[in-house]
């Protein structure tokens, strides 16, 4: 290539000094970004990823120092800038964009101010010329009425106006390099899609280089021209996204693939293949290659005799793997023993036209003047035995109070919920006895936040024993505990350790073995894995489902993640702002007719599968609130079909649930419409 | 004899606390041994800060111990005075000294011809009996109306957050006054107050253990007994005096008796401490409540006390200790200023506020005997910010 690159890095180490010794977070780390190119930087939590990108921007804090290699941005080596220098490059010449929008806007002043702060600060220009910017760009972002948001505090706007006005403000100064890093994993899946579009339309637009960090490969199969997948603090693969995709030359890269649920994966057939052992910590990394210990194809005495350089596969595409030319890339990971699928049994919970409204914002000593949230509002559904059943929705919907509602955290406004027959919406949980405590349980979403951090884990098991009546004396708890913690293959020691030792998977485990103490005839999955990395994801789910299997429980499973849905579910609800738009096996909701606001979920979900095309559907609009919802249909205001349905019907009548056998989908469209709908996901070979 | 010279002063008073000095490099010796399995106090041992805060901390704590169970370091008896040790410069020869007498006076005499050293040594017993213990008492309170506060919300917690307010918002000082006032005292309400303060701590045992064990009422009903009943009879022991306004136990029965200012002390003190302490629990608990493992302790059916006191509360300990640490050195200055009034200790104590305040009179001429407790008071508090910084600092860390 004969052109320059925007941004050149060269056999980087960054360290960080610790009380214990300094730690190595990234080696021999090399990249170049062309100008106008994206590149995406890959990789599981801890693998260095971020600290990169703060290597670049010179901001490692006090104990971080960049031990070798270089930086060069336009040609010219970072480390031999000024501090005054650097200063004019950050937030002009480099923006970065951050996870957490909220984080990055300054709470105490309106948005206006801060976006006319960049070219004022880095160009000097008039307060009224940095306006008409600040404005112009708000229309580039697409952000509504731009006159009014200028005017705006950042807690006025929702998370994904947030996002736009952070990509507005990197923008503003015109940088040659755009870095980004996670900036959709605080934000749901339609307004995630919405922003990804704007970044790949304003990268084109502006021919800014972009380097997009992130943890999930669909979205830098949508985004990126060139990919780079580290592992443990190395670059192991780098290439375009085609040929990394499809003719990946590493095995950690494969592995990732066979992890995580493409469209073709099947919970009997193929289940997902999870990464076996742990990440290493960075003091603890094995000799030669990182991947080594985990790696399929090790090969002792070569693969951890030497460091493993990168080597070109062919020009631009490099590995980490001294064997990258022996394996057999195409060969299909051996087959586990085929399991056998799970035959839903009886009815066990019944759930008919819940509903649930919380009154807010009165002051409890001298009163004031109630709202009333809908979360949610009649919802009717069954769940059997050993059944999957995912609820789908993005956050507002009301997934999260249904959950709470079965568990009896909150008590129902209306409606039944019907447990082997007995009514139990009425019966808050401190008045539930043990049996039946210990038959609904939950798993919790945050694997850091779900155990006690100050007591051991074996001790929270026997709690748990210990409320649900089971066993008369404490070693019988013990040994029950004992053998929960084989049932999610962890060793025995564990009961001893406090949580701040267990990895964020292993904690996971220990609250479906908590959930599973007092043989839980349902449980409640809210989000389990959603935390949690790629690989370990993987183990987390299968091994859920392989304990449901066993155990014949009925699980309801919510989630936003439609991939994994889609990979373990057998039937799926799909929620709208307290509303089943949907509700249907997993073939019936993932294959036309749909519903319009699930056929928007499907085509925002990224899918790391070349060969799959989607339909780009784009929310517009902002998601109503529950205070005040809109009449007649929910999702009206945001639908795309909403002109072919004759009359204003959709704005003032709820549609009834219209039925396709068991299948049954919210909606005024007519059958014949619906049933017309083009498929989202086709694959290219079709 | 002649009198000393400062520097033959410092080399006694360093002797003096041989004791101290041993005990504190014994201390310090095995801790620095056992530093890697000794948690946040280990890490302390990193911290320069956070170390110079403990060192003055267990200086006084030590010498307290030293001087109050064993007699030592004390030259002299700090109430005795000696005739013409009247206001006399440190390192005075003891006139009249007999064969083992301390033969000086090693920071002088004040205006009562009492040893200042000596009482200031006094003085630091005074402040390790009462600081730490009425501070723990302080924060019971504090803790035992904060979580459910915090917990339930709601109008539970707007009446307790307003009375707390209340409280806050009255002066300190004033309600000192008050609460000694001849008056006040005789109506009983210093009595009812301390009675109502002391059996938080009660009640905050007692939910505590009943909570744990409820799954097994055997055990829980033995443990309550054991727990409550010795300390349920220490309580009506401490809150009932022959012929105040609660004289509910037979004098027989009665352990032992309180002296009614020392009471006063410790009520005002609980009283000026127990909102902010009531506050911060509060706060934390708002926080922690929303934790995942509180709603599975609340879908295992667990009771409101149990997640409060065995979910919350451990995992709200950081900043609870710290501000443990920094309140010590607030309740410290409190009993100084207190005593400064005059307010609750009987006039000849050797504490440090009723010290300093018998020196300020002659402060210009003779400064010797309010330095030395005024030192003392501002090293002590000192070392607790310091230690209580320390111990922020390295809680922060990874």
């Amino acid at each position: 290539m004969t052109q320059e690159p925007i941004l050149a890095i060269d056999s980087l180490s960054i360290s960080f000094d610790t009380r214990r010794a300094e730690i190595p977070a990234v080696m021999d780390f090399s990249v170049s970004v062309q100008p106008g190119e994206a590149m995406g930087l890959v990789g599981e939590s801890g693998c260095g990823k971020s600290t990169v990108a703060l290597g670049i921007m010179r901001d490692l804090g006090r104990n971080g120092r960049i031990a070798g290699g270089t930086i060069r941005f336009k040609g010219r080596d970072m480390a031999e800038m000024s501090e005054a220098e650097l200063r004019r490059i950050r937030g002009n010449e480099i923006a970065m964009i951050y996870q957490e929008p909220m984080a990055s806007l300054n709470p105490a002043m309106k948005v206006g101010r801060q976006l006319m702060e960049v070219p004022m600060i880095h160009e000097g220009v008039t307060a009224e010329e940095a306006r008409a910017r600040a404005l112009k760009m708000l229309d580039d972002v697409k952000l509504p009425d731009p006159a009014r948001i200028l005017d705006s505090y950042p807690h006025q706007l929702s998370g994904g106006q947030q996002q736009r006005i952070v990509i507005a403000m990197a923008l503003m100064s015109k940088p040659a390099l755009l870095i980004l890093d996670e900036p959709t994993t605080a934000l749901d899946v339609t307004v995630e899609a919405a922003i990804v579009e704007l970044i790949r339309d304003l990268g084109r637009k502006y021919g800014t280089a972009m380097l997009f960090i992130s943890h999930n490969l669909g979205l830098v199969l949508e985004t990126c021209d060139r990919i780079c997948v580290m592992y443990s603090g190395e670059a192991v693969e780098t290439g375009t996204v085609a040929e990394v995709f499809d003719t990946m030359r590493h095995p950690y890269t494969q592995a990732l693939f066979r992890a995580i649920p493409l469209p073709g994966a099947d919970k009997t057939a193929r289940p997902l293949q999870a990464i076996p052992g742990n990440f290493p910590l960075p003091h603890q990394r094995p000799p030669g290659c990182n991947f080594g210990p985990r790696c399929s194809y090790f090969e002792a005495g070569r693969c951890d005799a030497q460091a493993i350089p990168m080597q070109d596969v062919r020009p631009g595409h490099a590995t980490r793997c001294l064997r990258a030319e022996e394996i057999d890339w195409t060969a299909e990971p051996e087959a586990e023993a085929e399991t056998e699928a799970r035959t839903p049994g009886k009815v066990v919970l019944s759930v008919e036209k819940l509903k649930k409204y919380y009154e807010a914002g009165a002051n409890a000593l001298f009163g004031g003047e109630t709202q009333v949230v809908k979360a949610n509002e009649a919802l009717t559904f069954e769940a059997r035995e050993s059944e999957t059943l995912a609820i789908v929705g993005e956050s507002g919907c009301g997934k999260s109070t249904l959950a709470k509602m079965l568990m009896g955290l909150e008590t129902a406004t209306e409606g039944r919920i019907l447990l082997d027959g007995r009514e139990i919406q009425d019966l808050p949980v401190a008045d539930r006895d043990g049996g039946l405590l210990g038959d609904l349980q939950m798993v919790f979403q945050n694997p850091f936040d779900t155990l006690n951090p100050s007591i051991p884990v074996g001790r929270q098991i026997i709690r748990a024993l210990e409320l649900f009546g089971y066993g008369a004396s404490d070693a019988e708890r013990r040994e029950r505990m004992l053998t929960l913690l084989d049932l999610v293959k962890l060793p025995r020691d564990f009961a001893e350790r406090m949580p701040r030792q267990l990895s964020g998977g292993q904690k996971q485990r220990v609250g479906i073995a908590r959930a599973f103490a007092g043989g839980a005839r349902i449980v409640v999955a809210d989000e389990p894995v959603s935390a949690l990395d790629v690989s370990v994801q993987a183990a987390v789910t299968d091994l859920l489902m392989e304990i449901q299997k066993r155990e014949k429980t009925t699980l309801i499973f919510i989630s936003h993640d439609l991939s994994l849905v889609r990979y373990l579910a057998d039937r799926v609800l799909v929620m709208y702002l307290g509303h089943v738009v949907e509700l249907g096996t997993v073939e019936e909701v993932f294959a036309p007719p749909y519903h319009p606001y699930t056929e928007a979920l499907l085509s925002a979900v990224p899918i790391a599968d070349t060969s799959v095309e989607k339909e780009r559907i784009v929310l517009e609009g902002e998601l109503p609130s529950a205070t005040n919802p809109p009449p007649g249909c929910p999702f009206q205001t945001r639908c795309r079909w909403k002109a072919q349905v004759a009359g204003d019907r959709c704005a003032t009548e709820l549609p009834e649930m219209r039925r396709f056998g068991a299948h049954q989908i919210r909606c005024h469209l007519a059958p014949e419409v619906l049933t017309d709908m083009p498929p989202v996901l086709r694959h290219a070979a079709d | 004899m002649e009198p000393l010279s400062w520097g033959a002063i410092a080399a006694r008073i360093l002797l003096q606390f041989l004791p101290v000095w041993i005990a504190l490099a014994a201390t310090f010796g095995l801790s620095w041994v056992y530093r890697a399995k000794l948690g946040l106090y280990g890490k302390l041992f990193d911290n320069r800060i956070g170390l110079i805060g403990l060192f003055l901390t267990l200086f006084w704590v030590y010498t307290a111990l030293a001087a109050g169970l064993f007699d030592w370091i004390a030259t002299h008896d700090p109430l005795t005075a000696v005739s013409g040790m009247k206001n006399k410069v440190p390192g005075t020869p003891l006139r009249g000294a007999e064969d083992g007498d301390f033969p000086y006076y090693l920071l002088g005499g004040d205006g009562l011809a009492r040893d200042v050293f000596s009482r200031m040594v006094a003085g630091s017993w005074i402040v390790v009996q009462i600081a730490p213990l009425a501070t723990l008492f302080a924060f019971m309170a504090g803790i035992t109306l904060g979580l459910p506060a915090g917990y339930f919300g709601g109008r539970l917690d707007s009446v307790l957050t307003f009375a707390a307010n209340l409280i806050l918002a009255f002066p300190v000082i004033l309600l000192f006054y008050l609460l000694v006032t001849p008056e006040i005292v005789a109506s009983g309400l210093p009595a009812y107050l301390s009675a109502g303060l002391f059996l938080l701590p009660l009640v905050f045992l007692g939910l505590l253990i009943n909570a744990r064990a409820r799954t097994n009422p055997r055990r829980r009903w033995m443990l309550l007994a054991v727990m409550l009943l010795p300390l349920g009879w220490a309580y009506l022991s401490l809150i009932s005096a022959q012929g105040s306004a609660l004289d509910l136990l037979p004098a027989a029965l009665d352990l032992f008796d309180v002296p009614g200012g020392i009471l006063v002390v410790f009520v005002s003190v609980i009283f000026v401490n127990a909102p902010t302490v009531f506050r911060l629990t509060r706060g934390l608990t708002l926080d922690l409540k929303t934790r995942d493992y509180v709603a599975a302790a609340q879908t295992r059916g667990e009771g409101p006390w149990y997640i409060m006191l065995w979910e919350i509360l451990p995992n709200a300990r950081g900043p609870l200790i710290v501000d443990f640490c920094l309140r010590i050195g607030y309740t410290t200055i409190l009993l100084g200023t207190l005593g400064f009034f005059g307010l609750g200790l009987p006039p000849d104590s050797p504490d440090w506020g009723t010290t300093i305040n018998a020196g300020r009179k002659l402060l210009s001429i003779f400064p010797h005997p309010a330095i030395a407790p005024a030192v003392a008071l501002l090293s002590l508090v000192l070392g607790l910010n310091l230690l209580a910084d320390g111990l922020r600092e390295e809680s922060l860390k990874d």
